[in-house]
């Protein structure tokens, strides 16, 4: 066993592999070491703390248990066992209480807060400290999601090291020194970062409280639900707090091959879009004045009456934001009961890239990254930028332009998928990406095949169904139903189906339902209803109006699933699933893909505009007015180079202009940006064409 | 304005290896010999010639005693109250400056020529007192000597 | 009596800081030699002195040198980091150094890049060092003219901005790669891992210009100066109540009376007061007594008395001086200097000023003296790096040696020294100092 060391911690024998740190060697043998500023995900230990103080034999001093790793035959003495050890911890407890505010009955964190365990079970009992705290103005707005306590601080430096070291914004950094030294923000500007909720798990105090859950709940009149994040393909594992039927946050829940314990905002920060005052609750008509509530019976009969008229024409447009479980129940529906085969789908995913599949978490450890993507991977699947930012970290080296040769090492990262599958064996990929625009574009794309044969109709659509805010939101959707007699629409929020629908039926959102998603690794998670929906769920009315149609569709998620998984997921069953999804293996690599036409960039004068889709944008974070300030419709995005060229710096007010149309936007610099384009959110000022001129 | 600056911390930069922030003390002291102090816009224009954040700038600034984030004088006299010179009389010394400036120390004259401060153990205390004017040490100043050395200054 | 000199050698006649004077007497002849040995050699040599490191740990030179791994280990360059940011309060002999023998100190730089194949030097110099920064950077654009002295080894002149922690070998290393400077944690020790994660050297000033005459006159006969357990010569910084203060190349072992007392170095007290105390070390050692005089100037004498050379600044201080304003003033600067990163010093220093501020109004009682000794019990041994920890045996050294000076303090006791302590006023430095910006962020 020369890959292990065996070595002793308070009079116990534990054998751990070779580099295992000592926090967790004594995890191993039962014995806790405590810690504050210790947290491996971000990176190498930095003993800022001193919480973790231990006597090891042979070292005159105490030595700070995180910082080491453990050796053979190391003799360790924690707390428990030596008296200089825990007269080290109380010590550092008592100098981290001299200036802490103990305002534990107005904090946030009480009750689930490390400095209070840890002060119960190591610290002092009563304080000696007489002198006036350290007082400070309290809280501050870090930014309009995060409030900043900096009395409360105990400067562990784990956001700042976040910031530094995992989002890699360096936004977040400590200012001044010794005692005066504080967390902030360059001119106290709100803290703008896709991740910034996630300082607010991080910090093991109540310095960074989430402003949404502010004197919301305690932790113990609170409910925990294990779920999975509906907002993107990514999937993130979380965790949503409710209270009294209420979600109240959204925290993490590790899953450690595919979100490693970090979540965007988007995720974290958006459930208020759940109580939205446009929220649909019951059936919507098309009146003489815009909608009119409806009785669900005569909603079910209006919907009868439509689909019949719409026979096999119906077309249904999807969101990519169902449940696998919805958009099977639709399918039966309109393939079984009317044989309208016809949708739009979010996303058509080729097999061939099932064999190049992998956990996002193997990323970490590429050697060569190939990013083939319009928008920025962070805006359309966050976690895996923080991937690819560890592995640029490890010294990955990533490329931006498709490789001439074989890459075997290669991880390739792609928006578009029949390219990715092409490249992917053209290069001989290690495995690829490929980054859908939808959350679950691939869960309905495979509950549409699994529900049903045969081919679209050729006739023009008498009726389109438009499934979700999203697809009620996309351009090309909306021709397409402008060009039909009749549209029904299924959805959240009133305001995406104005103007649209004749007959509204109301959707239940992520955190309301039971049922399965597909991530973009190819992945099956589940989602769990952490609170009731003010609708019936989709299920039910599906399943009671394809009666009608005499087709039987479960009421239930996981009878539903049960159905797809034994014609296209081999059976699995939810248990299968569990709380933390496997990934289903690789599969066989197939018949050679055809190369895709190359794509005519067109060059004019001035700077190419590359219209994005930000990632705080959509119905969701429309209806949410704390992340408001994420929004990136006033910025233009700019290469540095061009910036210079202007000079321009990151955070300059600039006009854009275009055929004598003039905006003004916030300048920011981004790097990974071709020298010769801009960035423009798809939802800023829509009359600049596609080549524009940028000034200071 | 600027361009110069960003030359100038390029040239800087070229010395340290790719790759790495070194550059970024040398580059903060040359934008406040620039300007004066580091306004927001100073650290503002040290990020991008660096490609760092204006966030990164100011951490590392208000670490250090030596950079100045709010405006100082045209000069600045630094006493050095540290032990050794406080033996030797910096409390008189500060003083007689004090009664010249008509300001205290940590404050500007009312002119706004000339910033006075406190400083800790500037690495002369043989010599003491010591005091140093625009980072020029005078060595052995008595309270004397103020008159004379703001008189220079003016 | 005559004192031996090896780093000052030769400045009594001639200034030195030009090249060709330098050269005049010998100087670059040891770099010449240097090179016809192997690092190896050269590093053996340095052994051989016994040369321990002036910047105030007093790590075998030569050791560290060795624990450089060869190229083949580690094929990343290595580096050489001079540490000139010589800021603990008393000391000021590098200053001199880099000011009167700069080409000494670069010699010694060409021959320690050589021995421990470095190609790039980087001299860190503490930002108000602007003296001694110009002479450096003169007598290096001198060597420019000169390729044969320089070979291929770029020395960079680096300036620090105002902190006392960056004399911290990784804070230094933090410093020099542009962040705050805070202390790392070791292992990895920088001879590993150090500057850009690269195998590192870190020498002060007053080592390294000490090498050339190492190489001169070969390991074993510098080995003949001083005392055992501390060979060689030091620059001893000698100030406050003395009539000479100065900086004084001696060999350790001299007592420390002679090093007050003796004519041609401190000369006495000034107006014949008595000593009261003697710091000898810099601010950061444990403090000594007037009766405690008699002692050698050396590691083993000093360490028998609990205290150290550190980095060898003298403070003398006579009977008129209030101990508990010393404690405040110098527990100020601890706190002003500690670098917040670990939790022990950052709060403990500020607690220790606010305690030894009570007790210097007359307002703290016994209970308090009790608990200023148990934070600095408290701070000691738990830091990151040795400033707490050295900050709170100082301050816990003049209460121990001072204790009934301390105790007629207290219940609204007075100081036995009146107000004629020359330390009375001084004693809000901090708040006076221009860059406390915090004050602004930070309501006290
Ligand atoms: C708080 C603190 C301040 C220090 N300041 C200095 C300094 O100003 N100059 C210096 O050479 N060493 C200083 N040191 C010691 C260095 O960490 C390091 O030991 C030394 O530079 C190594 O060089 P040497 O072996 O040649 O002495 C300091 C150490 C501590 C803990
Ligand atoms: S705000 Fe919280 S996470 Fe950040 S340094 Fe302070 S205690 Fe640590
Ligand atoms: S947990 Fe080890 S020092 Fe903070």
């Amino acid at each position: 066993m020369t890959d292990h060391v065996t070595l002793t911690i308070d009079e116990r024998t534990v054998t751990v592999p070779k580099g295992t740190g000592l926090v967790e060697t004594a995890q191993a043998a039962g014995i806790e070491i405590p810690v504050f500023c210790y947290e491996p995900r971000l990176g190498p230990p930095v003993g800022a703390c001193r919480m973790c103080l231990v006597e090891i034999e042979g070292m005159p001093k105490l030595q700070a248990g995180c910082t080491l790793t453990a050796q053979e035959g190391m003799v360790v003495r924690t707390a428990r066992t030596s008296p200089l050890a825990s007269e080290g911890q109380n010590s550092t407890l008592e100098f981290i209480l001299v200036n802490h505010p103990l305002d534990c009955p107005v904090c946030d964190k009480g009750g689930e807060c490390p400095l209070q365990d840890l002060t119960f079970r190591y610290g002092p009992g009563n304080t000696r400290m007489t002198f006036d705290k350290r007082t400070q103005e309290k809280p501050i707005p870090l930014s309009p999601t995060i409030a900043l306590d900096r009395e409360r601080c105990i400067l562990c430096y784990r956001c700042t090291r976040f910031s530094e070291s995992v989002s890699e914004d360096n936004d977040l950094v400590p200012l001044n020194r010794g005692a005066n030294t504080v967390i902030g923000t360059f001119e106290d500007q709100p803290y703008r970062s896709r991740f910034s909720g996630n300082v607010v798990e991080l910090c093991p105090v109540g310095a960074l409280t989430s402003t949404q859950y502010r004197f919301e709940a305690r932790p113990w009149d609170i409910q925990e639900s294990p779920s999975v994040c509906g907002l993107c393909p990514v999937g993130c594992n979380i965790s949503a707090t409710t209270r009294e039927g209420k979600v109240k946050r959204i925290q993490s829940r590790n899953h450690p091959q595919i979100d490693e314990g970090w979540l965007c905002d988007k995720g974290r920060f958006t459930y208020g879009h759940l109580t939205a005052a446009d929220r649909i609750k019951t059936p919507l008509l098309k009146g003489e004045a815009g909608f009119e509530p409806l009785e669900w019976d005569d909603a079910l009969d209006q919907a009868e009456t439509l689909l019949r008229a719409g026979g096999d024409t119906v077309v249904t447009a999807f969101s990519g934001t169902e449940s696998t479980e919805q958009a099977y129940a639709l399918g039966r529906l309109l393939r079984a009961g009317l044989g309208a085969n016809g949708a739009v789908l979010p996303e058509e995913i080729p097999t061939a890239l099932d064999a190049y599949r992998a956990p996002l978490s193997s990323i970490r450890d590429a050697t060569t990254i190939v990013i083939l993507t319009r928008d920025l991977v962070a805006d359309r699947a966050p976690i895996v930028d923080l991937w690819v930012k560890a592995a640029r970290r490890n010294g990955a080296t990533i490329l931006t332009e498709i490789p001439e040769e074989k890459l075997e090492d290669a991880v390739l990262i792609s928006d578009n998928a029949a390219h990715a599958a092409w490249l992917a064996q053209d290069i001989d990929a290690k495995s690829a990406f490929y980054l859908p625009r939808t959350p679950n574009g691939r869960g309905v794309a495979d509950a549409w095949s699994a529900a049903g044969d045969g081919e679209a109709s050729n006739e023009e659509p008498r009726v389109v169904i438009v499934s979700g805010d999203d697809a009620a939101a996309d351009p090309a959707v909306r021709a397409l139903a402008a060009g039909a007699d009749f549209v029904i629409g299924i959805g959240l929020f009133q305001e995406s189906f104005e103007g649209l629908a004749d007959l509204v039926l109301p959707a239940t959102s992520y955190l309301e339902r039971d049922g399965t998603t597909v991530n973009l690794e190819g992945r099956v998670q589940r989602q769990r209803r952490a609170v009731i929906a003010p609708c019936p769920d989709e299920l039910a009315w599906i399943s009671k109006l394809a009666e009608r149609f005499e087709v039987e569709v479960s009421p239930h998620a996981s009878l539903a699933f049960e159905e797809i998984s034994g014609r296209i997921y081999g059976g699995v069953s939810f248990a299968e699933i569990g709380e933390q999804a496997p990934l289903p293996p690789a599969a066989e690599k197939g018949a050679p893909v055809p190369a895709p036409k190359p794509v005519q960039v067109p060059v004019a004068d001035g700077l190419r505009v590359i219209r994005y889709r930000p990632l705080f944008s959509g119905p969701v974070v429309d209806r949410v007015p704390e992340v408001e300030f994420q929004k990136a419709d006033h910025e233009v995005g700019m290469n540095p180079a061009d910036a210079r060229e202007r000079g321009v710096i990151d955070g300059d007010m600039v006009t854009v202009n275009s055929r004598g149309n003039f905006h003004r936007f916030k300048a920011r610099i981004v790097r990974d940006l071709p020298a010769g384009t801009v960035r423009l959110s798809t939802y800023a000022e829509g009359d600049l064409t596609e080549f524009v001129a940028v000034r200071k | 304005m600027g361009v110069a600056l960003f030359e100038k911390i390029q040239e800087i930069r070229a010395i340290y290896p790719e790759g790495t922030q070194s550059a970024l003390l040398p580059a903060l002291r040359l934008a406040q010999e620039e300007y004066g102090w580091l306004s927001p816009d100073a650290l503002r224009e040290v990020a991008d010639a660096l490609d760092v954040t204006p966030a990164v700038c100011k951490s590392v600034a208000s670490f250090y005693d030596q950079f100045h984030l709010e405006p100082v004088g045209e000069h600045l006299v630094e006493v050095c109250t540290n032990v050794s010179c406080a033996l030797y009389g910096a409390q008189q010394v500060l003083e007689a400056f004090q009664d010249e400036l008509g300001c205290r120390a940590g404050e500007t004259s009312d002119d706004g020529k000339v910033t006075l401060s406190t400083i800790e153990c500037l690495g002369g205390c043989g010599w003491g007192t010591i005091v140093a004017v625009d980072h020029h040490y005078r060595t052995g100043v008595k309270p004397e000597d103020a008159a004379a050395i703001v008189k220079e200054l003016s | 009596m005559s004192h031996k000199q090896v780093v000052m050698a030769g400045t009594d006649t001639r200034d030195l800081t030009k090249l060709a004077e330098y050269e005049a007497v010998g100087g670059y002849a040891s770099l010449a030699k240097a090179r016809t040995l192997g690092p190896e050699q050269i590093t053996n040599e340095l052994m051989a002195s016994e040369l321990r490191g002036r910047g105030g740990a007093f790590f075998p030179t030569g050791r560290k040198w060795s624990f450089v791994p060869s190229p083949e280990q580690n094929p990343n360059p290595h580096y050489l980091v001079i540490n000139a940011d010589e800021s603990e309060p008393g000391s000021f002999k590098d200053n001199e150094i880099i000011s009167r023998v700069p080409h000494r100190f670069i010699e010694g730089c060409l021959i320690t890049a050589h021995a421990v194949l470095a190609k790039h030097v980087y001299v860190y110099i503490r930002g108000e060092y602007l003296g001694p920064y110009e002479i450096l950077v003169a007598a290096l654009e001198e060597l420019k003219q000169r390729p044969d002295l320089r070979g291929d080894v770029t020395i960079v002149v680096h300036r620090g901005a105002g902190a006392y922690i960056c004399g911290e070998e990784t804070a230094l290393l933090d410093s020099l790669e542009g962040k705050r400077g805070q202390p790392r944690t070791k292992p990895p020790f920088p001879a590993i891992a150090g500057l850009y994660a690269s195998p590192t050297v870190v020498n002060n000033v007053e080592t390294i210009a000490t090498v050339p005459a190492i190489v001169e006159m070969g390991g074993a006969e510098y080995a003949k100066l001083g005392v055992p357990n501390s060979r060689g010569t030091r620059l001893i910084s000698v100030s406050g109540h003395v009539e000479r203060g100065g900086n004084y190349e001696v060999e350790p072992g001299i007592s420390l009376k002679d090093l007050i007392f003796a004519p041609e170095l401190g000369g006495g007290v000034p107006g014949g007061r008595a000593v009261k105390a003697v710091i000898p070390g810099g601010s950061s050692t444990v403090i000594l007594t007037g009766d405690e005089l008699d002692v050698g100037y050396d590691f083993d004498s000093l360490l028998a008395k609990n205290t150290a050379m550190g980095s060898a600044g003298v403070i003398v201080l006579d009977e008129r001086v209030c101990m508990v304003q010393l404690g405040i003033r110098v527990s100020e600067f601890y706190e002003h200097e500690s670098c917040g990163k670990c939790t022990p010093c950052r709060e403990g220093t500020r607690w220790m000023t606010q305690i030894l501020r009570k007790l210097e109004a007359g307002e703290a009682t016994e209970r308090e003296l009790d608990l200023l000794l148990s934070v600095c019990d408290r701070i000691n041994g738990k830091c990151l790096c040795p400033l707490g920890d050295t900050a709170a045996m100082a301050i816990a050294s003049y209460v121990a040696k001072f204790r009934d000076e301390f105790v007629a303090h207290l219940d609204g006791g007075a100081c036995p020294c009146g107000d004629h302590s020359p330390l009375d006023g001084v004693l809000a430095p901090v708040a006076q100092h221009i860059h406390d910006h915090a004050s602004e962020l930070v309501p006290a």
